[in-house]
């Protein structure tokens, strides 16, 4: 038909239709939810003039958190394909790392967050040049041993407390109003994270980590840099969880390896959130966030606070994957019966 | 343009490739042919690096590149295609093919994914090839055939100098087959140097200006196609075992 001389006139006549392509990829796309939600978020804490709302704050705070490193995880676990179970480590580190200074010189860990941040990120940077070599199970164990190392670490120096942990100093604001800085600050930090996915994913880096996590031969051939992509990739999610851990420290006033570096709650937690709202999704990581904290907290109010809720919000989690086995949202995409709404790619 | 000296690649005691030289001039087509478990395939994992080769050296262009990591020799203009297409399932083949696509620095990174030009040279290639109404198909819903044309696609987009196809046309049919020759046979017109491992005799005779035979791992002729037909080495070793097997 046509040959690779007449470039040109191809290239004209394809301008058009792909025109029609973007503007059809953008009108799916929806960014009034984020938004709305966002400034719903913002204006949430008004009701404390209202009432004593510190409990829904703290849940809303609870899952902000989460929704901040569920979608780091997902750069690396949902994009790239890599499964990390030690990222509890950077959370770790960021909230010891912006402690020890809050303890010393009194700054203000939502301050020392970005800064945690990169801390987290740089030793995530160091930490996946030795264990991105490896994919797979070996690398989910390589990720458990990184926990293990890091819990008899932080157990054994003395210099950030043993195991006895650090105390931090409590703010002095009144009660009704203390809470709102760090609810502040993870709100920042989620639309951060989701935003960071959001460009992540629809750039040159994103579509290398994709090509990354079907096939690394393939996509080292077609000239990507799979060891870098791969190590950004790590140190990025890496960046997520330590900014968290920072502000968590000094929400909880304290920070105790056993809290930090707890496998469940800050490994394992994210990315079961990461998969139950859809690896790879953009809004994903949001959805299993609020429905993970959300069943957890109706089991622990109606099955008390044992090991039975976990068993349930375990159940609930194993019937969503059976019918989702893409997690809520790339299921449904999958399928075109997403709703629009929740369309943030 | 491509010069392979003394290549070899030993897994354990077997010498897959064994001390192994021929080069592959400008603009021209040269075929690397052998019967089954010669070390052809071998000698290209090790000339793209997907596999580290045990010893020897490639030049590419003066410049020696089997020390380079293989998007380095990707990006130095040596492209390859793979034997089984591999494809990215789950991504488009316009996603596909500009996933090829030359980055340089990583500022590049940051870029979106898929800019309009890049979009027009992608969808430029693939009417070349014939395959456009495919585009936004999802790359693993397509026959093997639209495979090894995505793949000839994703490897025009890097720009190379020169390409290895690892048999292009195994496994598809006749027509489709044509089809590819008269693609390769296009892109050798407008200068492109082809490398090409292919079990198709037929169709090597026919194509190539060059041929490489090798055999249990090294080189056991080298010569036009009339040269190597002619050749009794090659008829012993090649032909002959091939005529065995089929009888």
């Amino acid at each position: 038909m046509s040959s690779y001389d007449t470039v040109d006139q191809i290239v004209a006549a394809r301008k058009a239709y792909n025109e029609t392509l973007a503007q059809a990829a953008d009108r799916t796309r929806v960014t009034w939810l984020p938004v709305l939600l966002l400034v719903i978020l913002a204006l949430f804490p008004l009701m404390q003039f209202v009432g004593n709302y510190n409990y829904p704050i703290h849940l809303v705070l609870y899952t902000l958190m989460y929704v901040t490193m569920a979608s780091g995880w997902n750069i690396l676990g949902g994009f790239t394909g890599y499964i990390s179970l030690g990222h509890s480590v950077f959370f770790a580190v960021g909230g010891y790392f912006a402690g020890m200074i809050l303890a010393r010189y009194g700054v203000s860990t939502i301050i020392m967050a970005p800064v945690a941040g990169l801390v987290a990120g740089l030793l995530g940077y160091m930490i996946g040049l030795i264990t991105l070599r490896v994919r797979g199970p070996s690398f989910i164990i390589s990720s458990l041993a990184l926990v293990m190392i890091c819990r008899i670490l932080f157990e054994k120096w003395q210099f950030v407390g043993g195991a006895a942990g650090l105390s931090l100093p409590i703010n002095d604001l009144p009660v009704q109003w203390a809470k709102l800085p760090y609810y502040y600050a993870f709100l920042v930090m989620a639309a951060f994270g989701v935003w960071v996915a959001y460009r992540v994913k629809h750039s040159k880096f994103g579509l290398g980590l994709r090509a990354i996590s079907k096939d690394e031969i393939k996509a080292e051939s077609a000239g990507i840099d799979t060891r870098f992509y791969k190590v950004l990739a790590f140190a990025i999610s890496a960046f997520m969880f330590g900014m968290a851990g920072a502000v968590w420290g000094e929400y909880l006033t304290y920070v105790r390896p056993n809290i930090f570096v707890h496998i469940l709650y800050f490994s394992v937690w994210p990315a079961l959130m990461c998969i139950l709202g859809g690896k790879g999704t953009i809004a994903g990581p949001v959805v299993g966030a609020v429905l993970i904290v959300a069943f957890n907290e109706f089991f622990v109010a109606t099955l008390g606070a044992s090991a039975i809720n976990i068993l349930a919000t375990g159940l609930i989690m194993a019937l969503t994957l059976m019918f989702f086995p893409l997690g809520l949202i790339g299921t449904l995409a999958r399928y075109r019966k997403l709703p629009r709404a929740l369309n943030w790619d | 343009m491509l010069e392979v000296k003394g290549l070899s690649k030993h897994f354990g005691g077997i010498r897959a490739v064994d001390n192994c030289s021929f080069s592959a001039e400008k603009g021209r087509i040269t075929a690397l042919i052998g019967p089954n478990g010669a070390g052809k395939t071998t000698a290209f994992n090790c000339i793209s690096r997907t596999m580290t080769p045990t010893a020897g050296e490639v030049w590419l262009d003066g410049e020696r590149i089997d020390h380079l990591r293989p998007h380095r020799i990707t990006a130095k203009g040596l492209s390859r295609t793979f034997q089984i297409s591999r494809n990215l399932a789950d991504m488009t083949v316009l996603e596909n093919v500009i996933c090829q696509s030359k980055i340089s620095g990583w500022r590049d990174l940051f870029k979106p994914a898929m800019s309009p030009s890049e979009i027009d040279k992608a969808m430029a290639i693939l009417d070349f090839l014939g395959i456009t109404r495919i585009a936004h198909e999802d790359g693993s819903n397509l026959s093997y055939g639209q495979k090894k044309l995505m793949d000839l696609a994703a490897l025009l987009m890097s720009d190379p100098k020169i390409i290895l196809l690892d048999e292009p046309a195994g496994g598809v049919n006749p027509t489709l087959l044509e089809e590819i020759v008269g693609h390769i046979r296009a892109l050798n017109d407008k200068g492109m140097t082809v490398l090409i491992v292919e079990h198709n005799m037929e169709l090597i005779m026919r194509l190539s200006h060059r041929v490489v035979v090798m055999a249990q791992g090294t080189v056991i002729a080298d010569g036009t196609p009339e040269e190597v037909q002619k050749n009794p080495a090659v008829l012993e070793a090649y032909l002959g075992g091939a005529l065995e097997d089929a009888a």
